[in-house]
């Protein structure tokens, strides 16, 4: 019986050796080898020909080559039309693939080597990818001009650019053109209008809410809420909470209020809205353009007009995202610019599935009335948050109004109760931190952080050796400063490691760097200066 | 001689291999071997650890079992055996694995592709320049020129940079060097020997960003379709130290859990998924998630898992001994329609149900309104207790085929006499039903009833698709719901819409494994009394 282990370890040995040998040709980390050979093929000896025919530069490419794209159900079949004239313009493959759980899938897939190159999807979700290095920065050359500012901005992070955008989403305020003859223009208008509706046996509600949050943010706007406010430079605060603030239980009691006078219906289920509308059982909605198509199909009276009162609602930008890990980097980013990029791929995606072009040129001939009437909705729209402390916000914040609507809470104790859970969950987010916050932050992060926030992370130490350590340039100046741990005041500490003591005071004699040190056994900092 | 030579080779070939037949095997097996190795050395490459050695224990076992006769007897097994490790025990592993990592957002790849990522970055330094850029190709395709226009419009024509040479720039004049008349964009329409390449042409070149052209001391290298650069390497890897430093400004980055972190808490991307041991579990444990309404989702847990088992198995059992009844007509067509809930899709099922308790639109509730004539129906999910009721009726709905099924096949195996036995004896039909049908069908279905409970008590699909676990509990402090269970409620922990983290996921769904792994003990135990007193009767 000997051999026959000698023969199952040679066969084993072998087929793993024969493996790893033929493995390199499909190897995707194998760089192309530049032959050094030979010499740079200028010979200026030689006279040129002055007959050789211009190379013909629209020459198709060797179809050696395709782009694989994930796109959604509204916007693979687009995609695939445009493939057949892809193929016929350059002689390449444009693979659509319908996903419908784009970013999930997109994160296993793409560092496995099985990702497609290019991804459709909204900003708000493509942050993560980027932070988690899925995506490659784009570069749009001359073209970038093009894009409209907001849209653009909303797909830089880091001051890089990582998406193309090519639509903006944002809610429009929605009515029945047959039930609603003077457009309202304030929440008191509407009031009106549907209790006479409803006097009049025309409808059973005025008014249905699509959702608890998103679906209902223009109208928590115009009466002041808001969920992160903005710094100077027009970027989200997380520390900033809105929630609990007067604004949104101000938009809450009066909701509440029109469900008791029966005005507003207490639904909050988002397919049971649109039926409603579409029904004619409600005058009154607020409704993205994703619901054109079908509201067209079924041939429905509707109308868009602007929030009332002067409601913002929040903006999404689609846009398309090129795989870092795809082989074909260049060519995505190419067939980006060069065929999508253009005024006719743009409408022709507009036209498939009514969306606001984010490319100029497209949305100057946008002549679609509904389209222009939600751009007109959206233009003070405020870019859905992309810091991840949104993720933390949706649930509770959603869950307050539900908790308003069916009795079970005032809207105060509602509201403060969700920006306490939501609080609460990003803190959880900076335990461990240390941090000293001090009225050097502003000046020695660049204006990443505000002074004395303890839960900004950019002027936060990290450990080394068993102590926290962090090197900050800060120009000259008297500051003072203190330890703050767990991304908040509740465990701080002063001068000689006193809890809750007095502040440090230094003096930066000329702009340099400063280098803190903090102690985790004798709770004492060390500032060295320049 | 040569014969004689022959003879005890040819024996052992006889021996061992079997004749034809097991040379059809082996090369099989090394066809086999030769792509699982493959794909085995590709897992390897992209640093997927775990599952390669998992692959190749299945390569040795299958070359074993197929090449030893010692092992024939498996072979039958060895495929099952080979899916059971690949699909069963290494995701039970992998699993734990998983709860030591911070496999999630931030950290989806390895630590080799990370590293790889951020050598990949490039920086232009401060007097560096940057150009538009149109490439012509060599007719062999081996070589590549670059014409170069700069922000102030100037243009170069650069050769490859091969070696210590250094590229060169060439004069843009025409008649020298091959250079043919120039275009409207300045680029010559022509150069001898090479061909200008479009825009696409150019992309699809897999060399192309890779070369590098122009003076050795400043080289140019293609960083998009638009743009090439006087590009350098941003940050150096030291592997000694496993740290990056930003070759621009000297900035040092720490491996912190992943995460190449520098001073101020910058951080570089990609991060990699890195073993951090306890802290999935500790932050569990320390979760504001157990603290609130994890009580009250543990107690409904258990309800809901044993009242859907008591009630599908009531209904069940009723019905089939409903059909024992010889008087009962047009028995066939009424099982088959019986059993329809049970063979389309649950989750067709209770999509369906879901929309017909819809509390504004859904026919349950037009029915109340209009019977009862009140103007709204009652709020079937929005209201807790009313929500928990809907989803034990559409449980039951979906359960009681099941045990119908069970049920009629063990009435059948209750004998006669015993029933003929205690109708002498005056015993009452209740009584029968008690004392006799009911512990002798609880002898063969009882482990099926506790299968039953454990597959309840993780029904995620149910709860997640009927109403996502809502209402929501107005004293939580996380993501819950009265109608949440365990699976669904540890789902919204680590998914949610909180971002994704598989390594939390991992740590929590040990916490439920170690629950379920309770109650199948308990399923042994019950299993061996129920066989007790099967043997008592």
């Amino acid at each position: 019986m000997k051999k026959s282990y000698l023969l199952f370890a040679i066969v084993v040995i072998a087929s793993m050796v024969l493996a790893a040998c033929a493995a390199p040709t499909a190897a995707p980390t194998q760089a192309p080898v530049v032959e050094p050979t030979k010499a740079p093929v200028v010979e200026p000896t030689k006279a040129p020909e002055p007959t050789a025919a211009p190379v013909e530069p629209t020459e198709a490419p060797e179809p050696t080559a395709s782009l694989r794209i994930w796109a959604d159900e509204q916007r693979a079949p687009v995609l695939n039309e445009l493939a057949a004239k892809f193929k016929e313009t350059y002689n390449m493959d444009l693979v659509v693939e319908n996903v419908s759980t784009i970013r999930d899938s997109f994160i296993t897939a793409a560092p496995a080597g099985e990702g497609p190159d290019i991804i459709i999807v909204p900003h708000d979700q493509a942050a993560q990818l980027v932070a988690s290095g899925l995506v490659a920065p784009l570069d749009l050359g001359e073209k970038e001009a093009d894009f409209s500012p907001s849209a653009l901005k909303a797909f830089t992070y880091d001051g890089k650019l990582y998406g193309m955008p090519y639509a903006t989403e944002n809610l429009g305020f929605f009515y029945n053109k047959e039930l609603v003859e003077t457009v309202p223009t304030t929440w008191q208008e509407v009031y009106d209008i549907s209790k006479q509706l409803i006097a009049d046996g025309k409808v059973k509600y005025g008014m249905v809410l699509a959702g608890t949050s998103y679906d209902a943010y223009p109208w928590m706007t115009s009466q002041g809420g808001y969920v992160f406010g903005r710094n100077a430079a027009g970027d989200y605060d997380p520390t900033d909470l809105g929630i609990g603030k007067e604004g949104m239980i101000k938009f809450a009691t009066m909701a509440k209020q029109w469900v008791d006078d029966g005005v507003l219906s207490d639904n909050l289920d988002n397919t049971t809205a649109k039926s409603m509308f579409l029904n004619g059982e409600v005058a009154f909605l607020m409704n993205g353009p994703w619901e054109l198509n079908n509201l067209r199909t079924a041939n429905a009276p509707y109308a868009i007009a602007a929030f009332p009162d002067g409601g913002v609602p929040f903006m999404g930008v689609q846009g398309f995202l090129v795989n870092s890990f795809s082989k074909n980097v260049l060519l995505a980013q190419t067939f980006l610019t060069e065929f999508i990029a253009t005024e006719e791929t743009m409408l022709a995606l507009e036209k498939a599935d009514p969306r606001v072009p984010a490319y100029l040129p497209a949305l100057a001939k946008l002549d679609d009335p509904d389209l222009i009437k939600i751009a007109e909705a959206g233009k003070d729209a405020q870019p859905m948050p992309a810091i991840p402390e949104m993720g933390k916000v949706w649930t509770a914040w959603g869950d307050a109004l539900t908790f308003v609507f069916k009795g079970e809470k005032t809207p105060e104790d509602a509201y403060t109760f969700a920006a306490a859970a939501i609080a609460e969950a990003i803190a959880a987010d900076t335990k461990g931190m240390v941090n000293v916050p001090g009225s050097w932050q502003a000046a020695g992060t660049a204006g990443a952080c505000e002074d004395w926030k303890p839960e900004c992370p950019a002027s936060a130490l990290t450990e080394q050796d068993g102590k926290f350590v962090g090197t900050f340039t800060i120009p000259a100046g008297d500051y003072e400063v203190k330890v703050a741990l767990d991304g908040g005041w509740a465990v701080n500490y002063g001068v000689d490691g006193k809890a809750d003591g007095d502040n440090y005071k230094f003096t930066v004699p000329a702009d340099g760097e400063v280098t803190f040190t903090f102690d985790p056994e004798s709770k004492l900092l060390d500032i060295k200066l320049p | 001689m040569t014969e004689t030579k022959l003879q005890p080779e040819a024996k052992f070939v006889q021996k061992t291999l079997g004749g034809l037949s097991s040379l059809i095997t082996l090369i099989i097996v090394i066809l086999v071997d030769l792509g699982l190795g493959w794909f085995t050395y590709r897992l390897l490459q992209l640093g997927y650890y775990p599952l390669s050695i998992v692959f190749i224990i299945i390569i040795l076992f299958l070359t074993f079992v197929f090449l030893s006769p010692k092992a024939k007897p498996l072979r039958w097994m060895a495929i099952g055996i080979s899916a059971l490790i690949l699909f069963s025990i290494f995701p039970i592993f992998y699993t734990v694995y998983n709860a030591f990592t911070n496999y999630g957002d931030k950290h989806f790849i390895t630590k080799t592709q990370a590293i790889e990522k951020i050598q990949e970055q490039k920086y232009l330094p401060t007097e560096g320049k940057t150009y538009t850029w149109i490439a012509y190709q060599s007719s062999d395709k081996s070589h590549y020129l670059l014409f170069l226009k700069d922000q102030a419009g100037t243009t170069y024509l650069m050769t490859q940079t091969e070696g210590d040479k250094g590229g060169q720039a060439i004069d843009l004049v025409t008649g020298q060097n091959g250079i043919g008349e120039l275009d409207a964009d300045g680029s010559p329409k022509t150069i001898e020997g090479y061909t200008k390449m479009n825009k696409l042409l150019a992309a699809v070149d897999k060399a192309l960003p890779t070369i590098k052209f122009g003076p050795e001391e400043r080289t140019i290298q293609i960083s998009s379709p638009n743009t090439a650069a006087e590009l350098l390497p941003q940050f150096n890897y030291d592997a000694a130290t496993n740290t990056f430093t930003d070759a621009e400004n000297g900035t040092v980055y720490r491996d912190v859990n992943g995460t190449y972190s520098g001073p101020g808490g910058k951080e570089l991307i990609p991060g990699y998924i890195a073993n951090i041991g306890l802290e999935n579990f500790n932050k569990f444990v320390t979760s504001p998630g157990l603290r609130g309404p994890l009580v009250t989702i543990i107690i409904w847990n258990f309800v809901f898992a044993f009242l859907s088992v008591f009630l599908t198995f009531s209904l069940g059992l009723a019905i089939s001994i409903l059909y024992g009844d010889p008087s009962f007509k047009g028995k066939k067509i009424l099982r088959t329609l019986l059993l329809i809930p049970y063979t389309i899709p649950s989750l067709i099922t209770i999509l369906i149900w879901r929309g017909m308790f819809n509390p504004q639109l859904g026919i349950i509730n037009r029915i109340i309104t209009d019977v009862f004539n009140v103007a709204e129906g009652p709020d079937w999910f929005l209201d807790a207790t009313l929500a928990r009721i809907a989803i034990l009726v559409v449980n039951l709905w979906l359960g009681y085929p099941y045990f119908m099924l069970v049920t009629s096949g063990a009435l059948q195996s209750i004998p006669g006499d015993i029933y003929e036995a205690a109708e002498v004896d005056g015993a009452s039909p209740w009584k029968r039903f008690f004392k006799i049908t009911l512990p002798l069908l609880l002898v063969s279905v009882g482990p099926l009833l506790i299968a039953s409970f454990i597959f309840n008590f993780n029904n995620f699909n149910l709860i997640y698709a009927f109403v996502g676990g809502g209402p929501p509990i107005p004293s939580a402090t996380t993501q819950a719901g009265y109608t949440d269970i365990l699976i669904s409620y540890v789902y919204n922990l680590a998914f949610g819409s909180r971002g994704i983290n598989y390594g939390y996921a991992s740590a929590i769904s040990i916490f439920v494994f170690a629950i379920v792994a309770v109650m199948s003990l308990l399923q042994f135990r019950f299993t061996n009394m129920w066989e007790e007193v099967g043997e008592n009767v």
